[in-house]
This record gives C-alpha cells, sequence and structure tokens, in this order.
C-alpha cells in the first residue's frame, strides 16, 4: 500500500516539475498569428497530457527497478498475480474516453483556425521550384498586378492564400503563423493567414521538393497599413516602369519566376549557367559540341530545357515554364543586358 | 443449396452455377445499356463472386483438414490450401488498390470501349471457369481423360481471353484489331484508346495489364499441371490441381468486378 | 571461422575493385569521350566487381556469388534487350545519361533480380516439382558458416541470414546518416557544395540521395530485423520443426538480396530527391535512381508478403499438441499482428510505386495533372501501407518486450490476454488512421477530423500495453542483465514516441509540426524504442540459443550504456528545433535561426550511437566462436526451447513437448509450461 502512495506522489511530482520545465523552455516561435492562438493553446495541452503521462509509466516502472530489484543473495520469484479484469477495464475506457474528448476538442480546435472573413484579401500563391510567386490583387486604378517572390502584408487582417504550384508538390510555411498548407499541381488550396504581430519573417517551402528545397525561403514582412500600402505603392510604380520596356518586363518575369535559384547575374555558378555575359558568348553542350549563345538558343532553351544541355550541368533538370513567345523575348532581351 | 461431393451431381451442380453466372452477366449487360444502376450491378458482381467463391473455389474446404497427423498428405494439402488462399487475399489487395485508383480517377465515367467485344471476352473467361471447374470435379472423381480435356478446354480458352485482351482491345496488332472491331461492330475511325490517353487510358491499360498477367501465370500453372496430370502425377496426390484450379477461378471472380468497373459503370468519355 | 577465407575475400575485393573501377572508367571513355573519375560507371562496376568478388573469395562459386554473378549478367542481359528493341523500333535516344536509357535500367533491373532467385538456387526445388519429379523432405545443410551464404530451408539458418543482413543495411544506412549530418553540424553547405560532385550528382542532390537511401535502408532492414527474429523464435516457440513453407522462407529471405542490390545502386545512376516517400510529381521526374529505388523496394515487398504469409500458415497448422489460442507465448501473437498487416497492406506500396513506374515509363497519367491526373491519390496509395507499416516495424519488438519481461521480473506477464487482443487490436486500428500523414496535403476537407479521431484510438490498445508492462515489473524480482537492459530501454524510448504522437495527431498542431524535426524526433523515438532496442534484445537473448555461446555481458552494458544517452540527447534536440522552425530533409538551414549548436550536438550524438553499435557488431561476432560457453538454459526461461541443448538441433525438437500449463507462470510452484514426450530411459 506504501508503495502505491509513494508512487503516486512521485507520479504527481514529476508531472508538475517536467510541466514547469516545458512550460519555461520557450519551445515554440513567437505566436504572430490569429491562427497560432488556438493552436498554442491546444499545443500546452498536449504538453499537460504528455507529462502526466510521462509520469504515469516511467514513475512506477523506475521505481520497480529499485524496489523490486533482485538484492544479492535473494532467491526467489517475483509476487505471482495474473491480471486484474477490473483494472484492464479501466485502464481500457479511461483512455478511450479521454481520446474522444480529445478528438473533439481537436475538431473544435481545427474549426477555430479555419474562421473566414469575408472581406479577406486573397493573394495568388504559386510555388515554383525554387522560389515563391505572390501575386497581389490588382491596382483598381491602372489594373497592373503587383507579382513578387516576397509576402508583405498589413498587420491585422486577415489574407486568403489561393495556392498552386506550377511543376511539384510544395508546402507554405511560416513558423510564426504555425498554419501549412500544401501547394499541389492542378488545384488550388486554401489558407487562411490573419498576421498579428509586425516583424520580418520567412515562408519556407515545407514538402521536399528537389535540389534546392532547402533554399526555397523568402521573406515574409508584417507592417502597418501604411506601411504595407506605401510598398504596394512602390512596386506598382517598378512594376509599370519596367513593363514600359522589353529588357524590363524580362526583368520582372525573371524576379517573378525564381529564375534566380539557380541562374545567377553576377557570375557566380550555381544549378544552372550564370547569365552574366552569356548572351553572344561560346557554350560548349554535353555531347562536345560547341553553340553561340543568341536568341535562338536561349529560346530554346526556356521552351525546351532538354534539348540543348550545357557541359557541366548535365545533372539539373530544368523546369518547364509556360511562357507566351513575347515573354521569352522580353527575358532574352533582359539577359542581353547582362554584361 | 449447400455443395455435394457426389460425381453426378457435382457435374450437374457445376452447370446450374455456370448458368447462374451466365444469366447474371446478360442482366449485367441490360442494366447497364439501359438504366446503368450502379448499385444494382455492385450487388450483381457480389453475386457472382460469392457463387465463384462457394462452389467453384469450395471455399468452405479451407479448415477443413485442421487435425490429424501432421505428416499426412491431406494435412499438408491442408496447410497448402491455406497458404494459398492467404496468397489470394493478398493479391486481392492489389486489385482492390486498382479500383480504388480507377474510382478515384474517373469516378462515374469509363473509358470508351467496345461493349459486345467487352460482353464476349468476359464470357470466354467464365465458360473457362466451367470447364476448369469440369475438370477438377473428373480427376476427383478418378476420370483423369476427362481432367486432361476439360483442362485443355479450358487453357484454350483462357488463351483466347488473354489474346483478345492483348491485341484487341489493347489495339497492339493495328490490323488484326480493327478487323475484330469491325466484326463486333465498331465504327470505324474510332481513336484507340493509348496508355497514354489521359486518366482513362492510364487506368484501363494498368487494370486489364495487370489481370492479363495473372492470366498468363494461370495458363502457365494450368499448363504444368496438364503435363504433370497427363504423366498421372495427380491420380492420387490431386492438391496441385485444386491449387490450379482456385487460382483460375480467382482470376476469373477479378474479372467479375473489373468487367462493370471498365465496361458497364458510368458515362463513356473520349 | 578460419581466417583464410575471409583473407582471401577482402583481397579478392579490393582486387576485383580496382579492376571494376579501370573497366568502368574505360567502358565510360569509350562511350561518352572524357575521363569521368568520380562518375557513375566507374563505380557501379566498382561496386558490383569488389562485392561479388568478395563472396567469391570467401566461399567460392554457389550460394550468393552465383547469385549476384547471375544478377550481373541478367541485368545486362535484360538492359540489352530492351536497347535492341527499341533500337529496332527506332526509338530515341537509344541510350541514357547513364549508359542505358531508363526502360533498359528498370528491365535489365528486374531481370537481374529475377537471374539473382535462379542463381543462387532457391528456385531448383520448386523447378523439378514442376517437371514432376520429387524432392526430399529435408535439405541437411553443410556444418559450419557456409550454410549462411546459400540457400538453406531451416528457419534458424533464415533467421540468422535476415538478422545479418538487417545488421549489415543498419551499417550502411548508418553511415549515410553519419555523412550528412556531418554535413549539417554547422548551417552552410561545407562539403556537399553545389560545385561538390560524385556519382553524377551535386552537392544538394547527394544530400537528398543519401539523406533518402538512410531512410529507405533502415526502413528495410528493420523489415529484415523483423522478419529475422521472427523466422527465427516462432516455429521453435510453437513447438514445430520448421515454418509451414521452407522453401518459400528461403525465397523470400533470398530475394530481399537483390533487392538491396538494386536500391544501393540508385546511388551511382543519379540517385533520387524525393525522400523514401517518392511523391510524386517530383518522382516522375527524377533520374534513373529513381527507378532503382522503386523496383527495389516493390522487389523487398514480396519478402515481407510472403514471408506473413509463411508465419499465419506455420501458426495456425504447425502447433504442439496442447498450445492453444490463449496458450501461445505472447510473442507469437505479436508475429500474427504483424502478418496480417504485412501480408495485405504491402501491396499497396508495391501498387503505387507500379503505378509511378509506369507513368515515367509509358507517360500513364495517374499523378500527372496535366493528364487529369491526381498527385494526392498517390498518397492516399502509399500511407496506406506505409502507415500500417510502422505497426509492422514496432509489434515484433513489444511483442519482444512482453515475452522477455516476465523471465528477468520472474513473474506472470499481466493481463496476458488483453496484450495479445492488444496487438490485433493495433493491427486493426493502424489500418485507418493513414491519412493523418496526408493534413496538409489538400485532399478533402472532410477526411481530416475523422482520421484524428481513428489515430487518437490507437493509443488505447497500446496504452494497455504500457499499463501491463508496469504491472509485470511491480513485484517482480528484477535482474538487469543485457537482454533485460535493452527491453527496459525499449519500453522508455517508445514511451517517449507514443507521448509525442498525439500532438501529431491533433490536425491544427500538425499544421505547425508536419514537415519538421518534431516528427523526425518522434518517429526516431517510436522505432529506437519499438525496434531497435528490442532487436538488440532480442540478438543478447537468443545468442547461446544460436551459438552455445553468450555475447560480452560488459561489452553489451557499454552498448547500452553509451547508446541510450546519446540517442536521447538526439531525439530530444531533434524535437526541440523541429518546433522553433527546423524543417525536415533540408541539406542546410538558415544560422538566424539559431540552430547551429543543437545540430553539433545531434552529430556528435550521432557519432556516438554509431560506436555503440560498432562495438555491438564486434561483440557479436567475436563470441561466435570466443564467447563464454552457455550450452543450457542461461536464463532460466520456462519457455520449450531453453529447456533442450544449445545450440539448437536442426529439426529443433526431435523428441516433440506437449503443452500442459501457462507460459508465463514464474513463482508458481510445481508448475510446467510444456512436459517433453517420455522416452525410454531418459528425464527431462
Amino acid at each position: 500500500m506504501r508503495h502505491f502512495v509513494v508512487v503516486g506522489i512521485l507520479i504527481i511530482l514529476v508531472s508538475v516539475l517536467l510541466y514547469i520545465g516545458l512550460d519555461a523552455a520557450e519551445l515554440l516561435p513567437v505566436a504572430a498569428s490569429a491562427q497560432a492562438t488556438p493552436i498554442d493553446w491546444m499545443w500546452n495541452i498536449q504538453v499537460i497530457a504528455m507529462c502526466i503521462l510521462f509520469a504515469i509509466i516511467a514513475v512506477p516502472m523506475f521505481y520497480s527497478l529499485v524496489v523490486f530489484r533482485r538484492r544479492k543473495g535473494e532467491t526467489g520469484d517475483g509476487m505471482h498475480f495474473e491480471g486484474n479484469t477490473s483494472l484492464e477495464i479501466a485502464w481500457s475506457s479511461i483512455p478511450l474516453v479521454i481520446v474522444v474528448v480529445f478528438a473533439y476538442l481537436g475538431a473544435v480546435n481545427l474549426s477555430d483556425t479555419l474562421r473566414r472573413d469575408p472581406s479577406a484579401t486573397i493573394i495568388k500563391v504559386t510555388g515554383i521550384q525554387w522560389s515563391w510567386k505572390f501575386e497581389y490583387p490588382a491596382d483598381p486604378e491602372t489594373g497592373v498586378v503587383v507579382i513578387s517572390d516576397e509576402l508583405h502584408l498589413p498587420v491585422g487582417k486577415q489574407v486568403l492564400l489561393r495556392m498552386t504550384s506550377s511543376d511539384v508538390i510544395h508546402s507554405f510555411w511560416v513558423p510564426e503563423f504555425r498554419v501549412k498548407q500544401d501547394l499541389v499541381p492542378g488545384r488550388f488550396t486554401e489558407l487562411t493567414i490573419t498576421p498579428t504581430l509586425e516583424g520580418n519573417y520567412k515562408v519556407s517551402c515545407a514538402e521536399l521538393c528537389g535540389t534546392s528545397h532547402y533554399f526555397m525561403v523568402k521573406p515574409v514582412v508584417i507592417s502597418s497599413q501604411e506601411e504595407f500600402e506605401v510598398w504596394l505603392a512602390e512596386q506598382l510604380i517598378i512594376a509599370i516602369d519596367l513593363g514600359k520596356t522589353p529588357e524590363g518586363q524580362g526583368q520582372l518575369l525573371v524576379s517573378q519566376n525564381g529564375c534566380a535559384a539557380c541562374h545567377s547575374i553576377n557570375g557566380a555558378v550555381g544549378i544552372g549557367p550564370t547569365w552574366f555575359g552569356l548572351f553572344g558568348s561560346d557554350v560548349e553542350l554535353t555531347d562536345g559540341s560547341t553553340v553561340i549563345a543568341d536568341e535562338a538558343f536561349i529560346t530554346e532553351s526556356i521552351r525546351n530545357p532538354e534539348a540543348k544541355i550545357v557541359a557541366g550541368f548535365e545533372t539539373q533538370k530544368m523546369v518547364q515554364y509556360t511562357f507566351t513567345d513575347e515573354e521569352i523575348a522580353a527575358i532574352v532581351a533582359y539577359i542581353k543586358t547582362l554584361k | 443449396m449447400t455443395h455435394t461431393h457426389e460425381k453426378s451431381s457435382m457435374l450437374s451442380q457445376g452447370v446450374l452455377i455456370f448458368i447462374y453466372l451466365t444469366v447474371l452477366t446478360g442482366l449485367e449487360f441490360f442494366v447497364a445499356i439501359t438504366f446503368n444502376s450502379v448499385p444494382l450491378l455492385v450487388v450483381m458482381a457480389l453475386v457472382k463472386a460469392a457463387l465463384v467463391l462457394y462452389y467453384y473455389m469450395h471455399i468452405y474446404q479451407l479448415n477443413a483438414e485442421h487435425e490429424g497427423d501432421h505428416d499426412s498428405y491431406e494435412y499438408k494439402a491442408g496447410t497448402n490450401r491455406i497458404g494459398l488462399w492467404l496468397f489470394l487475399v493478398s493479391d486481392s489487395f492489389v486489385f482492390g488498390g486498382l479500383m480504388v485508383m480507377r474510382l478515384n480517377l474517373l469516378g462515374m465515367t469509363r473509358p470508351h470501349l467496345n461493349q459486345n467485344l467487352g460482353l464476349f471476352v468476359t464470357a470466354v473467361l467464365l465458360i473457362s471457369s466451367f470447364f476448369m471447374n469440369r475438370g477438377e470435379t473428373q480427376l476427383r472423381n478418378g476420370n483423369r481423360k476427362g481432367f486432361l480435356q476439360n483442362t485443355m478446354i479450358t487453357i484454350i480458352l483462357g488463351l483466347f481471353f488473354l489474346l483478345g485482351v492483348v491485341i484487341v482491345e489493347w489495339h497492339t496488332i493495328a490490323p488484326i484489331a480493327e478487323a475484330i472491331l469491325h466484326l463486333f461492330g465498331e465504327p470505324a475511325g474510332v481513336e484507340p484508346l493509348k496508355p497514354s490517353s489521359g486518366v482513362a487510358g492510364a487506368a484501363f491499360f494498368m487494370m486489364t495489364g495487370m489481370h492479363a498477367f495473372h492470366v498468363l501465370t494461370g495458363l502457365i500453372f494450368l499448363a504444368i499441371v496438364w503435363v504433370n496430370g497427363k504423366r498421372g502425377l495427380y491420380d492420387e496426390k490431386q492438391y496441385p490441381v485444386e491449387a490450379a484450379a482456385v487460382y483460375w477461378h480467382f482470376v476469373d471472380v477479378v474479372w467479375i468486378f473489373f468487367y462493370p468497373a471498365l465496361y458497364l459503370i458510368g458515362t463513356a468519355i473520349g | 571461422m578460419n581466417n583464410n577465407p575471409l583473407r582471401k575475400a577482402f583481397l579478392f575485393l579490393v582486387v576485383a575493385g580496382a579492376v571494376g573501377y579501370g573497366l568502368g572508367l574505360g567502358l565510360d571513355f569509350l562511350v561518352a569521350g572524357n575521363l569521368n573519375f568520380s562518375g557513375s560507371v566507374a563505380s557501379a562496376f566498382t561496386l558490383l566487381f569488389s562485392f561479388t568478388a568478395f563472396f567469391y573469395g570467401l566461399y567460392g562459386y554457389r550460394g550468393i556469388t552465383r547469385g549476384l554473378v547471375w544478377q550481373v549478367e541478367g541485368t545486362l542481359i535484360g538492359a540489352f534487350l530492351i536497347t535492341g528493341i527499341r533500337a529496332a523500333m527506332g526509338a530515341t535516344p537509344i541510350f541514357g545519361a547513364f549508359f542505358f536509357s531508363e526502360p533498359a535500367w528498370v528491365f535489365g533491373a528486374l531481370s537481374g533480380v529475377l537471374s539473382f532467385i535462379f542463381g543462387v538456387g532457391i528456385m531448383d526445388d520448386w523447378i523439378k516439382w514442376a517437371r514432376g519429379i520429387d524432392t526430399p523432405k529435408y535439405h541437411e545443410d553443410e556444418p559450419g558458416w557456409e550454410k549462411y551464404f546459400s540457400v538453406s530451408l531451416d528457419h534458424k539458418v533464415i533467421g540468422i541470414q535476415y538478422t545479418v543482413t538487417a545488421l549489415f543495411l543498419i551499417a550502411i544506412g548508418g553511415t549515410f546518416a553519419l555523412i550528412f549530418r556531418t554535413e549539417l553540424a554547422a548551417s552552410q553547405l561545407q562539403f556537399l557544395t553545389t560545385t561538390f560532385r560524385l556519382f553524377n550528382q551535386t552537392g544538394p542532390q547527394l544530400y537528398n540521395t543519401l539523406m533518402s537511401l538512410h531512410g529507405i535502408l533502415m526502413i528495410i532492414s528493420i523489415l529484415l530485423g523483423v522478419s529475422g527474429i521472427i523466422n527465427y523464435a516462432v516455429p521453435f516457440l510453437v513447438g514445430a520443426h520448421d515454418m509451414a513453407f521452407p522453401r518459400m522462407n528461403a525465397f523470400a529471405y533470398w530475394v530481399a538480396v537483390p533487392a538491396s542490390v538494386l536500391m544501393l545502386m540508385s546511388l551511382v545512376l543519379g540517385g533520387f530527391d524525393t525522400g523514401w516517400t517518392g511523391y510524386p510529381p517530383l518522382s516522375s521526374r527524377a533520374p534513373v535512381g529513381m527507378q532503382m529505388f522503386f523496383l527495389g523496394v516493390f522487389t523487398a515487398g514480396w519478402s515481407s508478403i510472403l514471408g506473413a504469409l509463411n508465419v499465419i500458415a506455420t501458426v495456425l497448422r504447425m502447433r504442439a499438441k496442447g498450445m492453444t489460442a490463449m496458450r501461445l507465448p505472447i510473442f507469437v501473437w505479436a508475429g500474427i499482428a504483424t502478418s496480417i498487416i504485412a501480408l495485405t497492406a504491402t501491396q499497396l506500396i508495391g501498387l503505387s510505386f507500379q503505378l509511378v513506374m509506369f507513368q515515367r515509363l509509358f507517360g500513364m497519367g495517374f499523378f500527372d495533372a496535366t493528364k487529369g491526373g491526381n498527385p494526392v491519390l498517390f498518397q492516399h496509395l502509399f500511407w496506406f501501407y506505409s502507415h500500417p507499416a510502422v505497426y509492422v516495424f514496432v509489434l515484433p519488438g513489444l511483442g519482444i518486450i512482453s515475452e522477455l519481461l516476465p523471465v528477468f521480473v520472474r513473474k506472470p506477464l499481466f493481463g496476458y490476454r488483453w496484450i495479445a487482443m492488444s496487438s490485433l487490436g493495433i493491427a486493426l486500428v493502424g489500418f485507418v488512421v493513414w491519412a493523418h500523414h496526408m493534413f496538409t496535403s489538400g485532399m478533402n476537407e472532410y477526411l481530416r477530423v475523422p482520421f484524428m479521431y481513428s489515430t487518437m484510438l490507437v493509443a488505447v490498445p497500446t496504452g494497455v500495453k504500457f499499463f501491463s508492462w508496469v504491472a509485470t515489473l511491480w513485484g517482480g524480482k528484477i535482474e538487469l542483465p543485457t537482454p533485460m537492459l535493452f527491453v527496459l530501454g525499449a519500453i522508455f524510448i517508445f514511451l517517449l514516441g507514443g507521448i509525442t504522437g498525439p500532438p501529431n495527431a491533433m490536425v491544427a498542431v500538425d499544421l505547425h509540426l508536419h514537415d519538421t524535426y518534431w516528427v523526425v524526433g518522434h518517429f526516431h523515438d517510436t522505432i529506437f524504442g519499438g525496434f531497435v532496442y528490442p532487436f538488440f534484445a532480442a540478438i543478447y537473448f537468443w545468442f547461446p540459443k544460436a551459438t552455445g555461446r553468450r555475447m560480452s555481458e560488459l561489452w553489451g552494458k557499454v552498448h547500452f550504456w553509451l547508446m541510450t544517452p546519446s540517442f536521447l540527447v538526439l531525439t530530444f534536440g531533434m524535437m526541440f528545433i523541429g518546433l522553433r522552425g527546423m524543417r525536415r530533409r533540408i541539406a542546410d538551414y538558415d544560422v538566424a535561426l539559431g540552430f547551429d549548436t543543437t545540430h553539433l550536438i545531434l552529430t556528435i550524438a550521432g557519432y556516438l550511437i554509431a560506436l555503440s553499435v560498432l562495438i555491438f557488431f564486434i561483440n557479436f561476432f567475436y563470441s561466435i566462436k570466443n564467447g563464454e560457453k552457455a550450452e543450457g538454459n542461461v536464463w532460466n526461461s520456462r519457455s520449450p526451447e531453453w529447456l533442450v541443448p544449445s545450440p539448437m538441433h536442426p529439426h529443433n525438437y526431435p523428441v516433440p513437448f506437449e503443452v500442459v500449463g501457462e507460459p508465463y507462470d514464474y513463482g508458481l510452484p510445481g508448475s510446467k509450461y510444456v512436459e517433453f514426450a517420455a522416452v525410454k530411459g531418459k528425464k527431462h
């Protein structure tokens, strides 16, 4: 009997101490979204549950190892009892009830994170190997759409991300926002986020998507409504300005479609050949031949990446883009400027 | 009605079950062409499968030899029987997975296929099961010659089915395929289905391909059993014949589900 | 084993490796026109030649050597055949990035596997049966170590073959982990950089390949290890002389060898960057190595399925007299539950991989959105196996815990019936939880909550086990030799794995946890606790039964006390950084995250774990011939295999036994579990 009392006290002690320790440890990043609140609440419940469950099993186990250890010279066997049906029923049915309650709480919790604000801004997100493409709502006056590889949002307002992928499965995740959602080619998935804390965060791809999955990280900036509008207006001006010339359009397209993940513009060697000084230069291919990197070559390389592969880059497959002829011409024009 | 062991009544029972299967198949065809009721088609497939499982595959024999001398032939055959059925349970999961794939990708649509040809190959396979059952029963009753004849018919019909699918349905030898399709009333100029023809092509070729692979291995099994049976190896120790027959009927059961899934359920696309 | 064959083997390995390297280099030069020193062809030849030559030097041209030689021949013949057919059909290009085109590699690899099976000799009896020729009931094995390298029909030999192969794959998979853990020890790419090239892969590509191979090699080693213990123990636990189908047992083992070769080949055929989960569309555009992975796993699946079939048939049909269901050893119940899953669900991973393979080869659009396909369908099919698979991984280990506890606490297993049923319960519930791996996948919204309920439900039968184990320990007379240390370590670590499960089950919380190192920590806990520790426990426990000698107690304790704290540091460290934002499967991480120190600690922990495993290997192999003699009932167990001398007789029990009591009635005076048949003049 005394054993049970001691064990009981130890279980309570261990649970409490463990919880205090874990609670103080700052296990989660700062919470920066409205969706994080219910999630962190449920996480806390889970931590309590983990501490209690750990104690319930580990304490009697270690207690037994100490108290019921065979001492030197002791012969004989352990206490002979084979089972206890009431105990079995108890420790089957009580956990059953508990898990059902937990699952119910989890369902409520989930719906808390999915609450939609009908006036939420819709931002279209496209995942590309290995960059992010964020399309903001069209400017009401000019109709121009700002497309950026950075996500800027005003604090306190819900946004609805409508997401898809142009190649393989990616996943949108900002740890401080907690929620995560895959981007699947051929369909749209949605994520509701209400940023609550201004700051600079990062969105990382959370579904293995190939060679540079580790590098598919872009800035997420949460600022006040005014700062956000200023940023958007700046982007709009850049888009309109650049849009006036083919080279500018090309530069826009390049920054929006993640080409920099593989191609540098400053001569650095990456996954793909650098564009610095590319146009007009001699290029050696994997079959040993040499070609000149003119409009035709670059155009073909974008339309049909497998046609001619530059020597030294045969291990990596380039993404198949679906640009129009004009867009490709603009990109070529831009590449021409990189000397 | 329960199973029976007496020879002539087993033979007539085999005929009776075959008649039920034929009627149900005809009914399926009719239902599909007229009011296309999916629940009804599913029920009919289940009934056909149950008939084959019980009467042709004699699933009730599964744990019959559960006592006795572990070293006796009967006991060891009983162990082998359990082994075979465990294998069939496992294999069913492949076909189940293929069904899930078809339902997920095609839903209430189906590939465009020639209905008459579909009914024909289905009939050929069902008839082959009839003769397989007949052959197995003959051997059980000591008639080696009857066993060999009926098994040979099974093999020929099975080969017919295989070629019907692989050459005609798959359009691998275009002149033959077109000639036969024309015979079955297919209008000229219809684009044949290819494996890369979207999800309908993918599902069709994978399902019929996996099934055809099992038909092929079944035929090889039957051929081996026929050759050895001719030499008198199975006059006493008959389990290998039972195994080949059960495997063959399993292949038939799979088709009992694949036939409506590919040919009958849903609206044709493409 | 005397040193000469081993020395000869290593000599042959080195020489053949050099020859292979030269040959490969030359061939590559002829085709590609340049000397690719770190290229795939040279490496592939080196590996194949050296591996095959090792066995030839060890053992001669038979058994595994012949199997491997035939595999190489079969691969080449198959690949050239397809190349010829494609050339005749006018297909271009005729050759591919790795000499053969992808269809040629796939067909060649398949043909290689089949050739191996014929070459090693497992088909011989069946071919005879097909030709109507009878074969003897028993095949006597040659004495000594040679029998482990050929086809043996003895389940004990097969069990050891499985176990040693599993240990071999653990060593390779573990080495791969050490390589990428070394890279991860600090932020920024140190050696797996974008300019680094090996086996036609850049550094990050190689990272992805090594990480993926670590995953699948460990998983296959678990399946083989599980088959190892089950095959070794189940027949003598139920009183049978062998498994129901000895030849199929041998086949199931031997098919795993060429399967492993295929998986290893993926490394040199461009690797694959998808993780062991192989999701399309990424897997439909990965290099040829992807197909080697798919086919390797597909083939290894046959091993799992056929092995499971054998176990179920054996337990149903080959039990000793008096062994009713409720008097089966508890490990046998675990084996049954495991086998039910392995028999059925495994087909689905085969199917899912087959569909991607065919999508790549024939353009069949199962998972290609541009053809109307559904990428998420793959995930449903894949996880329908891969979740129950984790119960295949842990149910046997949990069965080992239940089986060994009574022996070392000298009292009955608490609640035997409930524990037996809990194994079945876990197996059954395990079939309906798969989509908890897909909460973020974009699958139908309404599926998420039901799968949360079903996932939480698994906690109930699992809880029954934990409570029963505690109740078994309670009031015992506990001894702590090495097997018991690993049993206790298993319980503790599996507990950590178990309690870190429910946060993942809560959908909203999982949105944060999915694809982070939290999950990596969770599953390393469940796997170490549910398989690795019980596996070691089983080996330390049954080693005397297999060899008649004991492994060193001292070094066993060193193994345990080095591995356990290191592992705990590893798993807590992983969970810690996972919660704070460390994603899975990434070659590098931002220094601003502040994870550098933790990663360094994780890497050091990994090396210490590896050291402890090395100590185990040395102990294991050394003790076979030099361990302390132990030919009797070393653990004072009631189980029948310990009531006959060690090593075990080839047919287990020359004198059969009958079950006359409960298996775990330790401490009940005068009680017996089994009674051997009376033999004139002998007493047992």
